[in-house]
C-alpha cells in the first residue's frame, strides 16, 4: 500500500482539520467518526455521531464527491462500507499546488479548468461544458452542480473559483493584481477549445477518467482483484507453495497496474476538421505551448472533440511528479547554481508527461539478480542536451557559472576569445544568446556534466545515440533527498552543534553499528565531545542505541554500547512530527482567526465589502491588514512543510537497507 | 644507536691524557666519566669501549665506576644486542629516583623496562607481585613525582598503560599521528584540515569575478538576441509567477567573487595530499601515511567539507548547508525548534493558542495560561 495511504493517529488529526476547514463541519464530524472507528457501515455511522441518516448520507455524498471517502457499494450493494481515502484527504493542503503546477506548465487557461475540476470532485465533460458555456435554453440536463459552477467559471483567474472558501491553497499566490488578468485574457473561448484543454493534460497525466472502482478502498481493491486471480487461476483457493503464493501476488499486483493504467489512458477521442467557422483556438494553445513544455504533437486542422459523457477527475499522484521535481531543482540551485538549476528544471520536465506518478506501489519484487538485467530505462525517460536546447529560455546565461578557460574553448567554432587572467575577464565578451545551436548544446551538455559529477548524482549517463542520453535514477535520488531533509532538520535544531550532529549521522551511515572508539575514529574527535550530541541525537529519535553487557552483572561500565542509525526510522519521526507541526499551524490560524472573528464577520457583509474605507476604521483596517499578513505567514510555512512531507512519504517506498 | 657516542670520545682524547692524571681519586673520575657522558647528546647509549675510550678510567676502575653511578641511578644499565650498555640520567632524576621507597623502585625499574610501549597497570602487578594497594599508592607517588606517566590505550580504552614521564607513547598505545596522549589532537586536525582544504580549493576551484563575461547587456544591437527577449516576455506575461523575471541574469559586480569548478581538473588524491602534507613539515616528528590521510579526507567529507567524487578523487563540498538560511519548513516554523514540542498538545497549558513562540514569529498575542 502506498505511503500516503497509511493511517496514523497524528495524519487522521491533521486530515479532519483540513477538511474542516474545507466542507465545514457536518462533513468533518462524519469524516471524524470514520477517522476514529475506521471502516464503517451507515447505520454504525449514525450509532457513532449524533447525527441523523439524512445529514450523514448529506454529508456523505459531499464527501464521496470529492473522493475524500471510498465506499464499496460497488462489491455489495446491499451493505455499504465507508473508508476513508488518507491519500486524497491529505492533498487537500495541495490544491493551490495543483494549480500552481498546472499554471507553470501549461498556462493559466488550464489552470482554470483544473481549477474547476478540483471543486467538483469529478465531472461529465458535457456538465463541464455546459457550466462553461450555459446553453441557452434552460431546459438542458444539466445537473445541479453545473448551475453552481455556472456563471461563476469563465473569465476569472482559477484560483478565484477553486479556493475562494479556503485560504489555504492561495497561499502567498494571492498577490496578482486583477490587473494582470486584463492583459492577459484568461477566457476559455470555445467548446473546442476546452476540449483541447482537457485532452492535453490527459495525454500529460494531470486528468484521469473516473472508474467505478476508483471508489473502493486498496483493502476492497487488493480483495477483489485477489478472488478474481484465486478463482482464474487456482480454483479459489488459497495456494500452499511458496512459489505459487508469489506468483500469485505477482499476478495481483500486475493486474493491479493495469488496471490503474488504464484509467490513465486517454480515451480515443473524435476529431473532425476544423471549419472556417470554427475559431481559432489553435493560436491560443500555441501561445500556451511558449510556457508549456510537451504539447503532444497534433494536427492544427483537427478539432479533438471528447465524448460527452466521459467522466474526469484530477490524478491524486501526479503533483507528487511535480512536487519532486521542484525540490530536487532547489536543491540542485542551492549547489550548482541557478543555471544548472534551470537546465535541470527542463529536463525534469521533460519526463514529466510520462511519469503517472513519482512512486510506484504496486512494484514487481526486485528480480533475485539486479545485474542480469541491466539497467532498464525506458526510452522516454531519456533526455539528450538537444532536447533541453529547445526548450530552455534562450535569454538564459547559459554561459555562468562555468569555468572561464572551459568557455574559450567551448565557444571557439562560434567566436575566438581569451581569458585575461590579469582582468580576470573574457575578451571580447560573449553574449550567450547569439551562440550557435551546436555550440549552446555543447555547454548545455556540459552543466548537465556537472549534474552527473555532483555526489548526488542528479542525473546518470546511458548511452551514446549520437548524443549523450542521460537519465535519472529517481528512486536512488528520493533517498538522497530525505537523507538531505534529515541532516537539514538536524543542523538547523542543533544550533551550534548542528554540524557535529550531521557530522555523527553520516559516520553512523557510512559505517553501520558503532561502538565508542569506533565513532571517535571515524569522526576524529574525542568521546567526551560526541557523547553529548549523540544523546540529544538519541532522544530526538535520530540515533537508536543498544547495549550489549559483557559480564554477567550486566554492569554498564562492563557493556558495549553501540549507536547506529536507522534511516526509516528517522523518516518515520521526522515525518510525523512534520504533521504534527501542520497542525499546530492550523491551530495556530484558527486561534488568530478566533481573536478577529468579529471584525472579519463585519468586514465580509456584502454591504462593506468593496467600501471597506467608508464603513471600516482605521484601526479596523491596520487590526484586519495584520490578520491577513499573520494568515499568509502561516500558510506559507504550512505549505513548506507540505513540501517536506512530500520528499519524505511520497517518492519513494520503506528504505530497508542503510 | 652507538655511533653517536663513537665520534664523541675521539674529539676528546687528547686533552684527557692530562685529565687522568689529574683525577686523583675514584670520586673524581667518577663525575668526570659523568660529565662526559652527560654532554653527549641526550638519549646516547654508551658501550663498555666507549667508556673506556674516553680515557677517564682504565676498565677495573670503570667496573667500579659504573657500578657506583648506578647505584647513585646516575646511570642506568641496558642490554643493546646481548651487550651491556648505559645510558645517562641528570642528577634531578637521580635524586628523585633515591628518594623512592623500594617498591616504588621496583615498579619504576619495570616501567623503564618497557619504554615507550608502556605496560598495563594489572600487568605491572603481575610482573612485580606488589598488592593492589601498594601498585596504586606507588604509581599515584611515581607519577606526583613526575617520574612516570599514564596514558590510556588507544588499543584497549579501558586500560591504564604507565611509561616514563620523558617519553612519547608509541603508536600501538596513543594512535597514529592524529592523537597525542591517547586522544585525538583537534588543533593539529584543524590545522592539517584547513591546509587541505587549501590544497584541494587550488587546484579544482578558480574565482571569477562577477563582470568575468561583460558582454553588452541589452544586446539592442543583435537582432535575434533581441527577438529571444521579446519571446521570453511574453512567456513571462503567460507564465503568472511569484517572481516577475524568471530569467536568471547574474549580476555584474567585479567585487562579488565566485567560486567556480575548474573543468576536469587534476583532482588531489589521498597519496598526493600525504605528499603535499609531509613536505610541508606540518606535523612535528611524525609522517603521514597514506592511510593516515585517507582517514582525514574521509573524516572531512563526514563534515561536508569536502565530496568524493569518481572514486578516489576528493573535491571541495557545495556550499549548500552551510550558507542555508532557510532549512525546510517544518524547522524553519517554531514548532520544528521547539524545546516543548514532544509535550505541546491539541489544547491545555502547552498548545498553539498560548505559544509564545508563534506569538514571537508572528507578532501577535497568544492566549495567556
Ligand atoms: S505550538 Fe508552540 S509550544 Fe507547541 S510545539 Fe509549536 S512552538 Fe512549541
Amino acid at each position: 500500500m502506498s505511503y500516503a495511504q497509511r493511517d496514523t493517529p497524528i495524519l487522521a488529526k491533521l486530515c479532519t482539520l483540513l477538511v474542516e476547514d474545507q466542507y465545514g463541519e457536518l462533513a468533518s464530524r462524519i469524516f471524524t467518526v470514520l477517522a476514529r472507528h475506521g471502516r464503517q457501515t451507515l447505520p454504525s455511522i449514525v450509532r457513532a455521531s449524533y447525527l441523523n441518516s439524512r445529514q450523514i448520507k448529506y454529508g456523505l455524498i459531499v464527501l464521496i464527491q470529492q473522493h475524500l471517502v471510498f465506499h464499496s457499494s460497488f462489491l455489495d450493494p446491499t451493505t455499504t462500507y465507508y473508508e476513508i481515502d488518507w491519500q486524497q484527504a491529505y492533498s487537500l493542503v495541495r490544491y493551490g499546488k495543483i494549480l500552481k503546477a498546472v499554471e507553470d506548465r501549461f498556462g493559466g487557461k488550464a489552470a482554470n479548468v483544473m481549477s474547476n475540476l478540483i471543486a467538483l470532485g469529478h465531472t461529465r465533460i458535457q456538465d463541464l461544458r455546459e457550466a462553461y458555456f450555459p446553453p441557452s435554453d434552460n431546459n438542458s440536463d444539466a445537473g445541479s452542480d453545473s448551475g453552481r459552477v455556472n456563471g461563476k467559471v469563465n473569465g476569472h483567474k482559477p484560483n478565484g473559483t477553486a479556493n475562494g472558501a479556503n485560504g489555504h491553497n492561495n497561499g502567498h499566490s494571492n498577490g496578482h493584481g486583477e490587473g494582470e488578468e486584463d492583459v492577459n485574457d484568461l477566457t476559455i473561448q470555445s467548446e473546442e477549445e476546452l476540449d483541447a484543454i482537457i485532452h492535453h493534460l490527459m495525454l500529460e497525466g494531470w486528468i484521469i477518467r473516473v472508474d467505478e472502482i476508483q471508489y473502493l478502498s486498496p483493502g476492497d481493491i487488493q480483495g477483489m482483484v485477489q478472488r478474481e486471480v484465486l478463482g482464474e487461476q487456482h480454483d479459489g483457493k488459497m495456494p500452499s507453495g511458496v512459489k505459487a503464493k508469489e506468483q500469485m501476488v505477482f499476478e495481483i499486483n500486475s493486474r493491479k497496474r493495469a488496471m490503474r493504467d488504464d484509467w490513465c489512458r486517454v480515451p480515443k477521442c473524435n476529431s473532425r476538421k476544423r471549419l472556417a467557422s470554427d475559431p481559432d483556438f489553435s493560436r491560443t494553445t500555441k501561445r500556451l505551448k511558449q510556457g508549456a513544455l510537451e504539447w503532444q504533437p497534433r494536427d492544427a486542422n483537427n478539432i479533438v472533440m471528447l465524448e460527452s459523457g466521459l467522466v474526469i477527475r484530477t490524478n491524486p499522484e501526479k503533483i507528487s511528479v511535480a512536487l519532486r521535481t521542484e525540490q530536487l531543482v532547489h536543491l540542485v540551485e542551492q549547489r550548482l547554481g541557478p543555471v544548472t538549476a534551470k537546465i535541470y528544471e527542463v529536463m525534469l520536465r521533460l519526463m514529466e508527461t510520462t511519469i503517472a506518478r513519482a512512486y510506484e506501489p504496486y512494484a514487481d519484487p526486485p528480480p533475485s539478480d539486479p545485474d542480469a538485467m541491466g539497467p532498464e530505462v525506458q526510452d522516454k525517460h531519456l533526455v539528450t542536451a538537444q532536447d533541453v536546447a529547445k526548450k530552455l529560455d534562450k535569454d538564459l546565461d547559459i554561459l555562468d557559472g562555468l569555468d572561464p578557460y572551459h568557455v574559450v574553448r567551448l565557444v571557439e567554432a562560434d567566436t575566438r576569445v581569451r581569458y585575461d587572467t590579469t582582468n580576470r575577464q573574457i575578451n571580447p565578451p560573449v553574449d550567450p544568446t547569439t551562440l550557435s545551436y551546436q555550440t549552446r548544446t555543447k555547454v548545455i551538455d556540459c552543466h548537465i556534466r556537472r549534474l552527473a559529477d555532483d555526489p548526488f548524482h542528479f542525473t546518470t549517463w546511458h548511452s551514446r545515440a549520437g548524443f549523450s542520453q542521460w537519465h535519472v535514477e529517481f528512486d536512488e535520488l528520493s533517498k538522497s533527498l530525505i537523507q538531505h531533509e534529515i541532516e537539514t532538520t538536524i543542523q538547523s535544531r542543533g544550533g551550534d552543534r548542528g554540524p557535529l550532529g550531521v557530522k555523527l549521522i553520516r559516520a553512523l551511515k557510512k559505517k553501520g553499528k558503532l561502538d565508542e572508539r569506533q565513532t571517535c575514529n571515524t569522526m576524529m574527535m574525542p568521546a567526551g565531545e560526541i557523547r553529548q550530541i549523540a544523546n540529544e541525537m538519541a532522544v530526538q529519535g535520530f540515533v537508536q542505541t543498544q547495549e550489549i553487557p559483557k559480564v554477567e552483572r550486566r554492569e554498564a561500565k562492563h557493556s558495549i554500547h553501540l549507536i547506529w542509525y536507522d534511516r526509516q526510522r528517522a523518516r518515520e519521526k521526522l515525518l510525523h512530527d512534520t504533521y504534527k507541526g501542520m497542525i499546530r499551524i492550523l491551530q495556530r490560524i484558527a486561534f488568530e482567526k478566533e481573536k478577529v472573528r468579529e471584525l472579519l464577520n463585519k468586514a465580509e457583509r456584502s454591504d462593506v465589502v468593496g467600501n471597506e474605507e467608508k464603513w471600516l476604521s482605521q484601526d479596523e483596517l491596520s487590526v484586519l491588514r495584520k490578520w491577513k499578513e499573520v494568515q499568509d505567514k502561516l500558510l506559507l510555512q504550512l505549505l513548506r512543510e507540505d513540501d517536506l512531507v512530500a520528499t519524505l512519504r511520497d517518492h519513494t517506498g520503506p528504505l530497508t537497507s542503510p | 644507536m652507538a655511533s653517536a657516542s663513537v665520534a664523541a670520545p675521539e674529539a676528546v682524547k687528547r686533552d684527557e691524557d692530562e685529565a687522568l692524571d689529574q683525577a686523583r681519586t675514584q670520586q673524581e673520575r667518577m663525575e668526570q666519566l659523568y660529565q662526559k657522558c652527560a654532554e653527549a647528546p641526550e638519549g646516547t647509549v654508551f658501550f663498555q669501549r666507549d667508556l673506556a675510550n674516553m680515557a677517564i678510567a682504565n676498565m677495573q676502575e670503570l667496573v667500579v665506576i659504573l657500578q657506583e653511578l648506578v647505584d647513585r641511578h646516575l646511570m642506568k644499565i641496558m642490554q643493546f644486542d646481548g651487550e651491556p650498555c648505559w645510558k645517562v640520567r641528570t642528577k634531578e632524576e637521580a635524586e628523585r629516583l633515591r628518594k623512592l621507597t623500594p617498591e616504588e623502585r621496583l615498579l619504576y625499574h619495570h616501567i623503564d623496562q618497557v619504554q615507550a610501549d608502556g605496560i598495563w597497570s594489572k600487568a605491572l602487578r603481575m610482573r612485580t607481585n606488589v598488592t593492589t594497594q601498594m601498585l596504586n599508592k606507588c604509581l599515584k607517588s611515581l607519577e606526583s613525582k613526575d617520574l612516570v606517566q599514564s596514558v590510556m590505550s588507544v588499543k584497549h580504552p579501558n586500560r591504564k598503560m604507565y611509561l616514563l614521564k620523558h617519553l612519547r607513547p608509541s603508536e600501538d598505545i596513543a594512535g597514529g599521528p592524529w592523537q597525542s596522549e591517547g586522544e585525538f589532537d583537534m588543533p593539529l586536525i584543524r590545522i592539517v584540515a584547513e591546509v587541505v582544504e587549501k590544497i584541494i580549493e587550488k587546484e579544482t576551484c578558480l574565482e571569477v569575478p562577477g563582470n568575468w563575461n561583460d558582454y553588452p547587456r541589452a544586446a539592442t544591437q543583435d537582432r535575434s538576441a533581441e527577438i529571444a527577449r521579446k519571446k521570453a516576455q511574453q512567456k513571462e506575461v503567460m507564465d503568472i509567477e511569484d517572481t516577475p523575471v524568471r530569467t536568471f541574469r547574474p549580476p555584474r559586480d567585479p567585487n562579488r567573487i565566485t567560486t567556480v569548478l575548474r573543468d576536469s581538473p587534476k583532482y588531489p588524491t589521498a597519496t598526493s595530499l600525504r605528499d603535499a602534507i609531509n613536505n610541508a613539515n606540518i606535523i612535528k616528528d611524525k609522517s603521514l601515511s597514506v592511510a593516515d590521510m585517507e582517514q582525514l579526507l574521509e573524516m572531512m567529507v563526514l563534515e561536508g567539507r569536502l565530496e568524493k567524487i569518481m572514486g578516489n578523487n576528493y573535491r571541495l563540498a557545495s556550499r549548500a548547508l552551510s550558507t542555508q538560511e532557510n532549512f525546510n519548513g517544518f524547522v524553519d516554523a517554531p514548532c520544528g525548534n521547539c524545546p516543548v514540542f514532544e509535550i505541546c498538545s491539541d489544547e491545555g497549558e502547552i498548545s498553539a493558542r498560548t505559544c509564545v513562540y508563534f506569538g514571537e514569529w508572528l507578532d501577535t498575542e497568544s492566549e495567556a495560561v
